[in-house]
């Protein structure tokens, strides 16, 4: 790469921030064996302001890697556990009557924190569910008229179970829509397992989790992030495989406009993390799926014949040619 | 509805192609009128859903009230309904008109008889085009009259139709089929009882549309190849859009000179009293000599022919002397002569020199070329007329006791040729007359006398016809003819006595008048030619000369030395000489079909070089081929060094690389999904064949620098260099099967692509055009429920192809 005066200082910070994210990553690591790819992804998606959504069986670890990146940063963490019996004001806050100063009080609720790790989201009524996708959205949270902007950086983890089991409320698909990846944890390798067994059988490794990064780091990454180039072939690109899913005949309901910005928004972010100040095809090829298979529902041909979306997305960017020179 | 208009269209599109036929456009628009009444009768019979034979009853009325509108308005009632005055006007003019057919040749004069008879014909087949199409329903035998009316001018005009033209006649029967087919379609889906209800008549098309744009392309394509692969392959017939042929005018008409004349129109010519010059000549020894302009060496029982030509570029008469005399033993003692000959302005189309027999050099302005086997001179681009020519001829000057030594081996037994169902009593006589020669030349000199005197032959230019029976009839029962009958039969009886013979078309020496020796048109003649081995050909003169035959004949001397035995061995002669003659004779070659003659000239390709007819023929036409296999290899050999090029001049080297990459892989069949990215190709190739690490190397340099340029803000300083991208090939090639590697040089798969992309691209352009139409038409007149009947099943059927497309390895979804 040309080095020159105006450009080293995205590159030194680019090194910055991969240097940083390989700390995290290292320290997520250090909790969650075996797992590279999908503790890549959270930090992509952190980087990319967006929220995830963690989905598979329980007792893979979906809530420690939560815990786990909320640990490594040095930032509010808060968590809740979703219940069918959680209200919305559990989450936001509510105004409580001061006896004292004979007003009401704005008392947070969990929302108020960096990192906001629900739990088993999709136990809790789609009422209260509503509540947090709200807030994901618009970063803010309005109580009785009053509106109070949330911190920054913003990121909600929610796990849930995946939605064939019992006592769960499957998130209709506008919310769906509102996190920026959906990730699947799966069952670790035996090796990883077998080392996980000496690691936890003694004591609880997230204890001893020291923060690697602040903060201010972290949202100085996210500027980082920012910068990053996108060409205008790549969006072309990114737009094509989000109409592909529009017009595919195995989709009952394509990814949304929104879905489009998610896609590029993490590719930036996906690229800054490979060290690069630009984003190329690839990025979005490794994202697609993530990013909009949750969106995303197969038709009744495809579902008559067991095609996920995840398979569906997989095809599609096999499909839809790389733009070349713009 | 559309069919009765469809097949007025075709006729119409038919009848642009009479254009050749007439001077100014009168006859255009009369025979527009004609189409236009007759396919409005049409309509108006379907739009009233009369009985299919209401319209041809009707249509005749129609036409005639159009005709007497047209030609005899002076003479009808109200201009229009035709009276007894107008009908007999109606009449006379077309009398006229056969008349002035007879009288005039194309192209004919606006009269309007003519335009009146062919106004009459082009209705004619546009009621038959309607009875067939819309009538019956057979839209394909409509074909048969627009035919025919195509024929008219294919038939009438020697010059070929313009392509243009017959691209749009060709539309017109395309449209009518298309339409045909659409409209078949569209009653499928019809309700039974509302036949022209609209409602249901635009629920049943959306199928017709894509169906008819699919037969509209396969129409086009066919009238493309049509007219393009008989312009890519000379060698199928003489073709006009070249004009390889060496033509030598025999065909022309007039009043000109010049054998063409005398062959085509025979019966006229031997009556005619003028006797123009053709040419003149002054000869160094001041001796006449026979100057020859065909040698037909092919005789195929009805007429003799010509081997075709061969006229190599090294035989230019320009390029020195002449290829060697055929069998003329070197160092034989020749007499030497020079002639400078100078032809007339006024003869007809001629691509043949008259020389004298054997030239050695020919000094002439043009192309002229030499046939080696029979010393021909020829052009395919320039005529003899007006030509001024120096020629140097070496006459052989045999002994007697040379000639009686001769053998006469044949050059090749081509020339003792002879046909089966030969008379065999000619067989027989040919014994008889030489039982007492001893040696070939003996016989062929004893045939010349048998001919000239013996025989007792009569020189009648009455006569007519050199076949097999003709043959017969001469030499065995009337024993009368002229120098034709004389030449061929001499030629058929020295076959059969085993001296090869040919027969030669030309002039005689002429008179001399002044300095000069004149040769006129009745001076044409034709005479055999017997082969002696180490003396070459030898002329001989069977035709009775003088007062009583072809009056400037010569017997040429060698074979006139006393032989010891001449005996009338001679049946019985059948009747003394009527001395018939006088100049009323122009001779020359009379085929029983003198136009033979034209097309057989016609048909030699000369410029191809057929020399021995079948293998060269054969031989040429592979190596077309192979020529024609080889270009997709040398079109991506061009595009690689275009590529290697601007590699080596830019320094990123652009997209060169990359788009050599592509193609190198496509061409191996290494190509991935077209939603490949450069890196994730790159890790493929790498992994998948293994590369070495040099050449992963040289392929990450291609991929990363493609990859910068294309995504990157600023590219990378560094390119790929070719040798890069050789390595990469030599690393690849083994890789791929042994036909892999050959199919990647002789049909490069990248190329083969590019030429279908290309087909697609022009088909889409067709298609967009097609679009437009409908557009344009619903856009102008088409009510707003139809066009947004339009849309729906445009988008129906863009879902539907999405459907079918999704196996297929690319989305084709956009491009609707």
């Amino acid at each position: 790469m040309a080095v020159t005066p105006d450009v080293t200082d995205p590159a030194a910070r680019l090194e910055d921030l991969v240097d940083t994210a390989h700390r995290i990553r290292n320290a997520i690591e250090s909790v969650i064996e075996g797992k590279g790819d999908v503790v890549r992804l959270t930090l992509t998606v952190l980087l990319a302001e967006g929220h995830l959504l963690i989905e598979d069986v329980p007792g893979v670890g979906k809530t420690m890697l939560a815990k786990a990146l909320a640990r490594s940063i040095d930032c509010p963490v808060k968590r809740v556990q979703f219940t069918p019996d959680l209200l919305p004001s559990d989450i936001t806050g509510v105004s409580a009557y001061n006896q004292q100063t004979r007003e009401f009080e704005f008392k947070p609720g969990p929302v108020f924190a960096n990192i906001v790790v629900g739990d088993e989201i999709n136990r809790a009524s789609p009422k209260t569910q509503s509540a947090l996708l709200e807030c994901m959205e618009e970063h803010q949270v309005t109580v009785d008229g009053v509106t109070y902007e949330l911190e920054s950086p913003f990121m909600v983890i929610a796990t849930q179970n995946p939605i064939e089991m019992e006592g769960t409320y499957p998130l209709p698909e506008a919310q769906r829509d509102r996190f920026t990846a959906k990730v699947a944890m799966g069952y670790p390798e035996p090796a990883a397992e077998l080392e996980m067994l000496d690691v936890h059988g003694a004591s609880q490794p997230l204890d001893k989790m020291e923060p690697v990064a602040t903060t201010a780091e972290v949202a100085a990454l996210i500027q980082a992030v920012r910068a990053v180039y996108v060409s205008p072939p790549v969006k072309r690109y990114a737009v094509d495989i989000v109409a592909a899913t529009r017009t595919s005949p195995d989709l009952r309901l394509g990814a949304s406009p929104r879905a489009t910005l998610h896609l590029v928004r993490s590719a930036r972010a996906h690229a800054a993390l490979s060290g690069r100040d630009y984003v190329i095809p690839d990025d979005l090829q490794d994202l697609a799926v993530p990013v909009l298979a949750h969106r995303l529902l197969p038709s009744l041909e495809a579902q008559g014949q067991r095609r996920h979306p995840e398979q569906i997305v997989g095809e599609l960017v096999r499909r839809v040619p790389v733009p070349d020179a713009a | 509805m559309r069919l009765p208009v469809a097949a007025g269209l075709a006729t119409a599109a038919v009848m642009i192609t009479l254009y050749p036929l007439f001077e100014g456009g009168a006859w255009f628009w009369s025979c527009m009128g004609a189409i236009l009444v007759t396919t409005l009768t049409g309509v108006a019979a379907s739009r009233l859903g009369a009985r299919p034979w209401v319209a041809p009853a009707v249509t005749p009325v129609t036409v005639l009230l159009y005709m007497t509108a047209v030609f005899a308005h002076e003479e009808a009632w109200l201009r229009v309904v035709p009276t007894k005055d107008s009908l007999a006007l109606l009449a006379e003019l077309l009398g006229n008109g056969f008349e002035d057919i007879q009288r005039y040749a194309a192209p004919v004069p606006p009269h309007a008889g003519i335009t009146l008879l062919t106004a009459g014909g082009v209705a004619l087949i546009a009621l038959l085009v309607d009875v067939f199409a819309v009538r019956l329903r057979r839209a394909a035998l409509a074909g048969l009259p627009l035919l025919a009316l195509f024929t008219v001018p294919a038939a009438v005009i020697t010059d070929p139709i313009g392509w243009p033209a017959f691209v749009i006649a060709a539309f017109g029967y395309v449209g009518l089929l298309v339409v045909d087919g659409r409209e078949r379609l569209s009653r499928w889906g019809r309700a039974v009882g509302v036949r022209r209800s609209s409602g249901s008549a635009r629920a049943a098309t959306p199928d017709t549309e894509r169906l008819a744009l699919s037969g509209k392309r396969i129409g086009v394509t066919a009238i493309v190849l049509a007219v393009l692969v008989p312009a890519a392959l000379p060698t199928l017939s003489p073709d006009p859009l070249f004009g390889f042929g060496v033509g030598n005018g025999l065909g022309g008409g007039g009043g000109n000179i010049g054998i063409p004349d005398a062959i085509a129109k025979l019966g006229g010519q031997l009556r005619q009293q003028t006797n123009a010059t053709v040419l003149t000549y002054t000869s160094s020894d001041d001796v006449p000599r026979y100057l020859r302009i065909y040698s037909l060496d092919i005789f195929d029982g009805t007429k003799w022919t010509l081997a075709p030509l061969r006229g190599r570029p090294q035989d230019r008469v320009s390029e020195g002397p002449l290829p060697p005399v055929p069998g003329l033993r070197p160092g034989a003692p020749v007499k030497r002569a020079e002639m400078r000959i100078t032809m007339s302005e006024d003869i007809d189309e001629l691509h043949f020199l008259p020389l004298p027999y054997p030239a050695r050099e020919v000094e002439a302005d043009g192309d002229w070329r030499a046939d080696r086997t029979s010393l021909m001179v020829f052009s395919t681009e320039d005529q003899a007329a007006g030509m001024e020519y120096r020629v140097v001829t070496d006459e052989p000057q045999p002994t007697a006791e040379e000639l009686n030594a001769a053998v006469t081996l044949p050059e090749s037994d081509r020339y003792l040729q002879l046909p089966d169902g030969l008379d065999p009593r000619v067989a027989a006589l040919a014994q008889r007359v030489t039982a007492d020669a001893t040696t070939p030349y003996e016989a062929a000199v004893a045939l010349q006398r048998w001919f000239t005197g013996e025989g007792r032959f009569t020189y009648d230019l009455r006569a007519s016809g050199s076949g097999a029976q003709a043959l017969s009839r001469f030499l065995l029962r009337d024993r009368a003819g002229y120098c034709e009958q004389f030449a061929g039969a001499m030629a058929v009886m020295a076959r059969m006595l085993g001296i090869p013979a040919r027969v030669s078309i030309g002039y005689t020496g002429g008179t001399k008048i002044g300095d000069e020796w004149t040769v006129r048109t009745h001076d044409a003649h034709a005479w055999p030619e017997l082969f002696f081995d180490g003396i070459g050909w030898l002329r001989f003169e069977p035709t009775p000369a003088g007062a009583a035959g072809q009056g400037t004949a010569q017997v040429p001397q060698y074979s006139l030395p006393v032989t010891p035995t001449a005996e009338p061995s001679a049946g019985p002669s059948q009747r003394p000489s009527s001395e018939e003659e006088d100049s009323g004779e122009s001779a020359g070659p009379a085929r029983p079909n003198p136009r033979q003659l034209d097309r057989d000239l016609d048909g030699t390709a000369v410029a191809a070089d057929p020399g021995t007819p079948a293998a060269v023929k054969i031989g040429l036409g592979v190596a077309a081929a192979l020529a024609l296999l080889l270009l997709p290899a040398a079109a991506r050999l061009l595009v690689r060094r275009r590529r290697l090029r601007r590699l080596t001049r830019t320094a990123a080297g652009g997209h060169a690389a990359w788009a050599e990459l592509r193609d190198t892989l496509t061409d191996l069949g290494m190509a991935g999904d077209p939603g490949e990215t450069p890196r994730a190709l790159g890790r493929r190739i790498t992994e998948r064949y293994a590369l070495q690490a040099q050449a992963a190397e040289s392929l990450a340099r291609v991929v990363t620098s493609e990859e910068r340029l294309r995504y990157a803000p600023t590219p990378s300083a560094s390119g790929p260099v070719a040798d890069d991208l050789h390595r990469i090939r030599r690393a690849l090639a083994p890789r791929a099967s042994r036909w892999r590697r050959l199919g990647a040089v002789f049909a490069p798969m990248s190329v083969l692509l590019r030429v279908r992309r290309a087909g697609e691209g022009a088909l889409d352009v067709f298609d967009r055009l097609e679009g437009l139409r409908p557009r344009l038409w619903r856009a102008s007149g088409g009510t707003r429920a139809r066009g947004t009947a339009t849309t729906a099943r445009r988008s129906g059927t863009a879902s539907a192809e999405g459907a079918g497309s999704a196996k297929e390895p690319t989305l084709t979804g956009a491009r609707r």
